[in-house]
């Protein structure tokens, strides 16, 4: 679902800034070429016009590579900026002084959509673009009164362009603006949702794991207060071993802290309540909860010889787990009489060692793992 | 209270506990003819302050509030502290070594034997490192760890995660006598890269006097006189 909706939001980008980009290459060719060619003859100099359509045509095909592979305008545009304003400066210089107004001066109507293309996506895409669109203006502007085409109509000419220029530029920017933004907070929220339900969905799991271990050790502690009650002597070290269990698993329960276990811990979680369930007294201090992520296969191999030695406790274990940002290392103690150990540790391929000793009647296995630092 | 050396055989130590029932444990723990008597008890640290006693028991989980954050106000008047509670997280374990306990025993592996040995080494002021501490001294990535060296973080390691102190021996191919040293070298070094706290200063007097560490490799406690508090973590 979220993904899906990271796709519209992505498409979003991708077709408005393509917009812009079918928008500027459409009026390059069918308006700006159409009035270059049909007018060749009332340019002062047409092959500069020629060749401003083709620097413009240059510096179109840049900005469309960019937004095509990006969606966004180029990184670095100042450079491109001015030599599209030299565009229009050209197109103004080709035009005879009368014809500044007339249909032929096609660079200052025009160059406002590559303004749009190089500034699309920016992250100071209003302050760019209005700068830009400014810059066009007052060149034309200064080119009238060069011209000395100041009058009334002239000036009235030049409103309605560069305000129909500007509104259906800065218009289009805008409303694309408008249509990303909100596409993109569609996807935060859409990830935040799915965030929370994932988060929700654990901490169920989790609270609906601990009910059901909270029930296992009130029936223990009912049947021991029962057994108390019926006369059970609390100096037997049957009895007494009974409670101890029961107050650990108690204490265990207090101590996890850990909304969604690390999957290793987990593991060892299963494996003990098992040994448990065969009337084994397990010691298990808090895991932690910031195991570093494993590669794969490493957490089979740091459990496999573990998770061994405390299936085959014969009355009691210690499980212990400790960690750092490069190392984790797991370790059992138990009374396990039938587990073989290997005398010199054991390399696995993952790069865990794993090392056996037996002293008075336990056998202690160590698994470590070492990431590299 | 509880700032001299030990005056007589009898260390003495106060309980703040909120649970009966431990209460009553620790008592049968510290029944004669052990040199250990409890002279105050109480579920709240209020209810045994102006005690007078060598060693302070605490249990972190008072009335379901946590009092990790009073530890470093109990020790700063000299209190030896022990921590006495289940959470034993190496995080909560660094906070409370941190603010100057000197020592803390997890509720889940305490036995009557190893609760007063750690009592006993506290009130001398020699270091002890109980294995909830072991643990968290070894796994500290904090920016002001101490430098351990690989033999003494891997003492600490395989201490808390083996059987014995002869196992961790074996494993490593030394004396039991030199695990042990290595371990309380590691101790000493952690109380000298912590914040300064006057229980620390006493504990590297101690290592100074007991040869265990050289005057010069101890330089937070070397700086201790001259400096002012602000200038004394390294």
């Amino acid at each position: 679902m979220t993904e899906e909706i990271e796709q519209v939001a992505r498409r979003y980008a991708r077709y408005t800034a393509l917009g812009a980009v079918v928008i500027a290459g459409v009026w390059h060719l069918g308006y700006d070429l159409t009035v270059t060619l049909t007018g060749w003859s009332s340019f002062r100099w047409p092959w500069v016009a020629l060749a401003a359509w083709v620097l413009y045509s240059a510096i179109f095909a840049v900005g469309a590579l960019t937004l095509s592979r990006t969606s966004r305008g180029p990184g670095r545009i100042l450079e491109l900026a001015l030599a599209t304003l030299a565009v229009d400066v050209a197109v103004i210089v080709a035009s005879r002084p009368e014809e500044l107004l007339g249909i032929s001066d096609w660079g200052w109507g025009s160059i406002g959509w590559i303004g749009v293309m190089l500034t699309w996506g920016r992250p100071r895409w209003r302050t760019e673009i209005i700068a830009f669109l400014s810059a066009n203006a007052g060149i034309m502007l200064a080119a009238m009164a060069v011209a000395g085409a100041l009058d009334r109509v002239s000036i009235a000419k030049y409103l309605v362009v560069i305000a129909g220029g500007v509104t259906m530029q800065l218009g289009y920017m805008a409303g694309c603006h408008l249509l990303r933004t909100r596409a993109e907070e569609t996807v935060l929220l859409a990830r935040k949702l799915a965030a929370d339900d994932a988060w929700r969905e654990s901490a169920q799991r989790i609270h609906a794991d601990r009910l059901r271990r909270y029930e296992a050790i009130r029936d223990v502690a009912e049947s021991l207060l029962t057994q108390l009650a019926d006369g059970a002597d609390p100096g037997d070290p049957r009895v007494r071993e009974d409670c101890t269990a029961g107050a650990m698993r108690l204490r265990r329960l207090i101590t996890e802290r850990e909304d969604v276990p690390d999957e290793l811990v987990s593991v060892l979680r299963e494996r003990i309540d098992a040994a448990e369930r065969r009337q084994v007294l397990v010691t298990a201090p808090p895991f932690g909860e910031h195991l570093p992520a494993l590669p794969d296969g490493v957490r089979e191999d740091l459990l496999r010889a573990p998770v061994r030695a405390l299936d085959g406790a014969r009355t009691r274990a210690r499980v212990t787990v400790s960690a750092m940002s490069t190392m984790v290392s797991v370790a059992v103690v138990a009374d396990n009489d039938d587990l073989p150990i290997s005398p010199t540790p054991v390399h696995e391929a993952s790069g865990v060692v794993v090392s056996y000793q037996r002293l008075g009647g336990e056998v202690w296995v160590n698994s470590i793992w070492q990431g590299p630092s | 209270m509880g700032q001299q050396h030990l005056a007589g055989p009898v260390v003495t130590v106060a309980l703040v506990e909120d649970h009966q029932v431990v209460v009553d444990g620790v008592r049968s723990w510290f029944a004669p003819p052990t040199p250990v008597e409890l002279v105050a008890q109480g579920p709240t640290i209020e209810s045994v302050r102006g005690t007078a006693a060598d060693v302070l028991l605490l249990d972190l989980n008072l009335n379901g509030t946590m009092v990790v954050d009073r530890v470093a106000e109990l020790c700063a008047g000299g209190q030896r502290v022990i921590v006495f509670s289940e959470h034993e997280e190496p995080e909560i374990v660094r906070r409370v070594l941190d603010a100057g306990a000197s020592a803390f025993i997890g509720k889940g592996r305490a036995t009557r034997e190893s609760c007063l040995e750690t009592i006993l080494e506290v009130a001398a002021d020699r270091p002890t490192v109980t294995p909830p501490m072991a643990q968290a001294i070894a796994t500290d990535e904090g920016p002001h760890r101490p430098q351990l060296s690989d033999k003494e973080r891997a003492a600490l390691l395989y201490w808390f995660q083996s059987m014995s102190k002869a196992s961790v021996a074996a494993r490593m191919g030394i004396k039991e006598r030199t695990v042990r040293q290595y371990i309380d070298r590691a101790r000493v070094k952690y109380a000298a890269a912590g914040r300064p706290a006057p229980t620390k200063e006493k504990l590297l007097i101690c290592a100074i006097q007991d040869g265990l560490v050289r005057p010069d490799e101890v330089t937070v406690y070397t700086s201790l006189a001259a400096q002012a508090p602000a200038d004394r973590r390294e």
